[in-house]
């Protein structure tokens, strides 16, 4: 078994602004942020994060992704990665997992996590398995 | 000794026997004739193993109860048989320098590379790491005993040697001929070859029935013998590094040498893998095919099992005697060996599916699921006439979630959207809601959907459910490319839409705590909760119906999907699939994009122009619509009724009268109207011009009449949709 079983539609934040009002963002305490793209963050956590620095901000609750405990890194990415892993941790990894379109949250302390949109975890899910 | 089955008949092989050397032994030609490399350079020991076709048995090791069977005489292996499933697996590995070869030149090169510290890995065939492709990446594909690999390095070394030079002669698809290797490999492995004659380039022809009997040389001799040894040099082993033309490949040792073409041959097969011979080359030359390439493609040499490692030396002798410019190699194919399809296909995908929030109702209500722009959709409940009857006459429930949704905000959103849709957007109110059109630069439907506005600078878009991702490319390209400063949120995946529509959906908002008063209007949208999940609620239609798409959080659709079917029940409530939805659209005049386009519909040809206000000062497609304006209108999408079953989509549309067979379109949309009683159809139909360069207003479809009729069929003053 290369991932946990996967949790649906967790709980977060959805954030689009400018990359300065973002990188000096303060997030709720506990949350996870999982930065998509410099103006994209994606905050695990239910406490509603804020933006100061940009009023034009788009913060909207996010229930899109689902969430798996990644077991063996190496073993998911011989299998089923074809594109190289980022050397640095922590580091956020995107691309296609066994040609679903996916995101790898890797660690500081070697683990990893693996996003999916709830919509396609199933088809990710079953070719993993 | 142990044994393997070849043609039915069971042989005794010795222990590191291949099973090419095994049937030698026996005194079989594994593929009935041709020389024999057992290097794995031709394909004149291909055979069935254990099933599977094409299998070069002379890098096959023999194993006990193998099944073998030549291909047929003549011919090639059936790609028919039992159906087998297996599952190949795929292994991504990365190196950072890969050496392919492990003979002399391989072995220096590694060591080479090892010493300036790299890390080297080697494939060679001989220790089970099968190189059959290299592409771009670079990626070298490799199989080996546990399935495919594929390798991602930074760096190639090609070490693949030489391979010996074939004859190519009168005869030379007899059995008994050997290159020099091959007959030392044979004579190593204990098998007695009889009477030998050793030849060079003095062989003029080989005699004999099946088998040889004699060679011929250019003195005129005659010299009788069992068996042939053709010493005619070697040509580079460089298949691999003429795949991947763009991929950086260091060529080392003899793969990289000079060596002198053959003579120019004058007779016999030179493609033993085609059957192809110097008078099927000659053939194609005299019809004007005078460059390697062109006669490599006239004759189909050298794309064959061993793509060209027979042949190449051979043909550009042929090109260079004709032409007197002697020709580079041609480039090479993948694969450099037979892949079976599982081995093909390993690690590769099928795209997503993706399921909406609501596909676990869908199937418990019986629903048949079919794969539509990217998703599982319903496409019918079991009964689509009536999940159709309970849109016209009560209220039904259909999954929109598939829909495209994106949120755009920021300081410069209404000029960025201005720019974008052919329509106005600036004096969209606050709470309304605009259809509208997305185009190409050549002024080309490539979408559709609304327009939302939330505020002074944030709006909500939708798109259809198999253009939103395109869509989003589209927003965002335009957006960076102009350097407007708006935020784009992609909500396809994140939200789910329910669609409630029919005469009896205010009823049901009305029952699921949605107070008439703050109940939308035509073309509103306003944020309320519905049956207590939080809603984006927009009143559009596309049913022609009173419709009201419900945008909610993705996590909460199943609780809001059957609060709404539980709350409808007393009402008549049924969910509508796709079909249903099709045909009320189609009823409505509604185009689907994709469906009812093409890939060159402008507004004008779907009647659409309203839909376009050329007096913006810039959009999107506008410079192409103003332009292709002035051209003639060659054809237009029509709106057809006629009696008797609808045809099938894509149906050719014909002319009658004076041009009668004429075809002058095709059905783009057909639906068998259960309220009218017949045929409603959408479809192309260009000017007639047998007909006073006018539209027809009868044609022919299925060898019956068809009248063009107005749009919408239904409720054209759009009444129904507002109630």
């Amino acid at each position: 078994m290369l991932v946990s079983d996967f949790v649906d539609h967790v709980t977060g934040w959805r954030i689009i602004a400018d990359r300065v009002a973002l990188d000096a963002a303060n997030w709720p305490e506990g949350s996870q942020v999982v930065r998509i793209s410099p103006d994209d963050a994606f905050v695990i956590g239910a406490a509603r994060p804020t933006v100061p620095g940009d009023e034009f901000a788009v913060v909207t609750p996010e229930y899109g992704f689902s969430i798996a405990t990644v077991i063996d890194v190496v073993a998911l990415a011989e299998q089923h990665i074809e594109w190289s892993l980022p050397a640095d941790r922590p580091a956020l990894a995107q691309g296609q997992i066994a040609g679903v379109p996916a995101k790898l949250v890797l660690q500081a302390d070697g683990s990893a996590q693996l996003l999916v949109a709830s919509a396609a975890r199933h088809e990710l899910q079953e070719r993993l398995s | 000794m142990s044994r393997v089955v070849y043609d039915g008949t069971p042989i005794e092989y010795r222990e590191a026997d291949t099973l090419a050397i095994a049937a030698v032994r026996n005194g079989i030609h594994p593929a009935r004739g041709g020389t024999l490399c057992l290097a794995g350079d031709c394909g004149n020991c291909v055979a069935i193993v254990d099933g599977s076709a094409w299998v070069r048995t002379c890098q096959t090791a023999a194993r006990p109860g193998m099944v073998v069977h030549r291909h047929p005489a003549g011919g090639h292996p059936s790609p028919g048989g039992p159906e087998r499933h297996v599952q190949v697996q795929v292994r991504h590995r990365r190196a950072f320098h890969v050496v392919i070869g492990n003979g002399d030149s391989g072995s220096v090169a590694a060591e080479a590379r090892r010493a300036g510290g790299d890390d080297v890995l080697v494939l060679d065939a001989a220790d089970g790491n099968e190189v059959v492709g290299v592409f771009d990446g670079p990626t070298i594909v490799v199989r080996t005993r546990d399935g495919i690999e594929q390798i991602h390095a930074h760096h190639i070394t090609l070490a693949t040697g030489a391979a010996e030079v074939h004859p190519v002669c009168p005869g030379n698809m007899l059995e008994g001929i050997y290159t020099p290797k091959a007959a030392a490999a044979l004579q190593a492995a204990g098998i007695d070859l009889g009477r030998r004659a050793v030849v060079g380039h003095d062989l003029v022809a080989i005699h004999g029935d099946v088998r040889v009997t004699a060679v011929e040389r250019s003195d005129g001799s005659v010299t009788e013998c069992d068996s042939v040894v053709a010493d005619l040099g070697s040509a580079p082993r460089d298949l691999l590094a003429r795949m991947a033309p763009l991929v950086p490949v260091t060529v080392v040792g003899p793969a990289a040498a000079a060596h002198a073409l053959p003579p120019c041959p004058r007779e016999g097969v030179v493609c033993p893998c085609g059957k192809i011979t110097v008078e099927d080359l000659d053939g194609v030359w005299q019809k004007g095919f005078n460059e390697l390439e062109l006669v490599k493609r006239a004759s189909l040499t050298g794309v064959g099992t061993c793509q060209g490692g027979v042949c190449m030396p051979h043909l550009r002798s042929f090109v260079a005697d004709r032409s007197g410019t002697q020709p580079q190699p041609f480039t090479a194919r993948p694969a450099a060996r037979q892949l079976t399809l599982g081995e093909a296909a390993a690690g590769y995908h099928i795209d997503t599916f993706r399921r909406t929030p609501l596909h676990a109702e869908h199937e418990a209500l019986g629903a048949t699921l079919d794969k539509f722009g990217g998703w599982f959709r319903p496409w019918h409940y079991g009964d689509p006439v009536a999940e159709y009857w309970a849109v016209r006459e009560a209220v039904s429930l259909g999954d929109v979630s598939t829909l495209g949704k994106m949120i755009v905000s920021g300081p410069d959103v209404v000029e960025a959207l201005e720019r974008l849709y052919p329509n106005h957007v600036h004096d969209i109110k606050f709470g309304r809601a605009r259809y509208v059109i997305n185009l190409t630069e050549r002024g080309h439907i490539m979408d559709d959907g609304m327009i939302l506005r939330d505020d002074e600078h944030r709006f909500t878009l939708t798109f259809t459910s198999g253009g939103a991702s395109t869509a989003e490319m589209w927003v965002r390209d335009w957006i960076e490319t102009w350097g407007l400063k708006v935020h784009v949120l992609d909500r396809t995946v994140s939200h789910g839409a329910i669609n409630v529509t029919g005469p009896l959906a205010a009823e049901l908002l009305r029952r699921a705590g949605v107070a008439d008063e703050v109940r939308p209007k035509f073309l509103q949208h306003r944020r309320l909760d519905v049956a207590g999940v939080p809603c984006h609620v927009m009143r559009l239609s596309f049913t022609g119906e009173a419709s009201f798409e419900l945008h909610h959080q993705i996590d909460r659709s199943v609780e809001l999907w059957q609060a709404l079917v539980h709350l409808g029940q007393p009402l008549g409530i049924k969910p509508h699939g796709l079909q249903a939805l099709f045909g009320l659209r189609c009823e409505k005049g509604h185009i689907i994009v994709g469906q009812d386009t093409e890939l060159d519909t402008s507004p004008r040809r779907v009647n659409m122009d309203w839909a376009v206000k050329l007096e913006k000062p810039a959009f999107v497609g506008r410079d192409a619509l103003i332009r292709t304006a002035k051209l003639p209108d060659e054809r237009r999408l029509f709106g057809f009724t006629m009696e008797g079953p609808a045809p099938l989509e894509g149906s050719v549309i014909r002319a009658v009268g004076a041009a009668a067979g004429d075809v002058i379109g095709h059905v783009t949309s057909s639906w068998n109207s259960p309220l009218f009683g017949h045929a409603v159809l959408m479809g192309w139909q260009k000017r007639h011009l047998a007909a006073d360069d006018r539209h027809a207003d009868v044609v022919e479809i299925d060898g019956r009449e068809a009248r063009v009729s107005p749009m919408p069929f239904y409720d054209p003053e759009g009444a129904r949709a507002r109630i």
